[in-house]
């Protein structure tokens, strides 16, 4: 039993806010159905808001590719295809960059090079976009950038430069780099993330995707990210 | 450059024919993100939680979707995710669920009779209830009122309605379990 637990949900939940959970028996959670019923009655009160459904909107539209896409205007057996909204791996959704980066890298990892301008690991459309003078990325550094369109962060390994993305990817919030734990964190629902990308700990119901490479190399004293352009908006 | 298509969003459902497709992920959002929302809202009782779980629905299902999948297909496929989520929620954060959407087949009707079932139980569990416990209810829950204006409005010191509350609500929970036996 967890009296002070259950009267503390119950406010939060009267007030607004999220609230905090505890462990309840058998008749705490009934009287928590009872309160989520009883608070549900309200008049009006299962309307989301307008700007929740834009701001949703927004994140989606950012997050699954090929979204930008109009159908085409001869309406031909392409224009089923363009429609179709693509499966497509986590380093697809999370940065800008994702799409065509994280499935570089993992070429480059494999084939055991890193000859990122070499023409054929060279994607179709980007561009590369310097992100740190090198000497800014000593060893053990993990240097956050933002250049617009992709944000993320590089640190140098074994003396060669490895970039992840720096966004959230279970709703897209931007993450901080915790120095002494030495972990990428989420401030929106405490996730967080080796330097590496990979999840540590999360409070979601589904464990987000890992944070997805990208493609990274360094030239004339400066490291530089591929960054994907947006795919077309004009119709086929 | 061609502006990006705007989302139709304003009406609850876009698409009224259910074994037709739904022409791209825009319609799909337009015609259930907000049925979905309700579910959830009904089911979580919270704003903050109810737009984090529909925005993990639409994350987590928009991803594989087919849209030459049909609109019933769709929304069934929604509300299935849409389960799976809550029950995680509630696994995740209380260790047990709290509340659960029924595995009902019938979708796009759920927003309508859901509201109708649950009003109706908590209009019969209010008016089985003492007098001063139904006024306490109605004053904080379907009011939405503080418990300093719900004290004065019945006449009662602050600390008597957070008493009259605490053992209404659980007069009220105990009715409501006999009520869905």
């Amino acid at each position: 039993m967890n009296a002070r637990g259950l009267r503390r949900y119950i406010d939060d939940l009267l007030d607004g806010r999220r609230p905090r959970p505890f462990v309840a028996d058998g008749f705490e959670a009934a009287q928590i159905r009872t309160a989520i019923e009883l608070r549900a009655a309200r008049t009006a009160s299962d309307a989301p808001n307008e700007h929740f459904l834009t701001d949703l909107h927004r994140r989606l539209t950012a997050r699954i590719p090929g979204v930008h896409d109009t159908p085409d205007p001869l309406n031909g057996p392409h224009a089923t295809r363009r429609q179709v909204v693509v499966a497509a791996s986590a380093a697809a959704l999370a940065g800008g960059a994702g799409i065509v980066a994280g499935a570089a890298t993992e070429r480059v990892t494999r084939d055991g090079h890193s000859h990122a301008e070499s023409p054929s690991m060279q994607p179709a459309d980007g561009s590369w976009q310097v992100v740190a003078a090198s000497a800014d990325v000593p060893a053990g550094v993990m240097y956050p950038f933002d250049v617009g369109s992709v944000v993320g962060f590089v640190r140098q390994v074994n003396g060669q430069p490895e970039a992840i993305s720096g966004v959230c990817t279970h709703q897209g919030c931007r993450l901080w780099f915790d120095q002494p734990l030495d972990q990428l964190r989420c401030p929106c629902h405490s996730t967080s993330f080796s330097p590496t990308g990979q999840v540590l700990s999360h409070l979601l119901p589904i464990a987000p995707d890992p944070l997805p490479r990208l493609e990274v190399r360094e030239q004339d004293a400066s490291i530089q990210v591929f960054v994907a352009e947006n795919p077309p908006t004009e119709p086929a | 450059m061609a502006q990006p298509k705007p989302p139709a969003r304003t009406s609850l459902r876009v698409v009224s024919d259910t074994e037709s497709c739904y022409p791209d992920w825009e319609t799909v959002y337009a015609d259930n993100a907000i049925w979905v929302y309700r579910m959830i809202v009904r089911r979580i009782g919270n704003v903050p939680d109810a737009e984090d779980l529909t925005a993990d629905v639409f994350l987590a299902a928009l991803r594989p979707l087919r849209t030459t999948a049909t609109v019933a297909q769709v929304r069934g496929y929604l509300r299935a995710i849409t389960r799976t989520v809550l029950a995680a929620h509630w696994r995740q954060t209380m260790g047990c669920e709290i509340t659960s959407i029924d595995d009902v087949p019938d979708v796009p009707h759920e927003a309508e009779h859901a509201v109708d079932s649950a009003a109706q139980q908590v209009h019969r569990v209010l008016a089985a209830l003492p007098d001063n416990y139904r006024r306490i209810l109605e004053l904080r829950f379907l009011q939405g009122r503080s418990i300093k204006e719900s004290a004065s409005q019945m006449g009662v010191s602050v600390a008597n309605a957070k008493l009259l509350q605490h053992r209404a609500l659980r007069l009220a929970a105990t009715l409501c379990e006999k009520d869905e036996r």
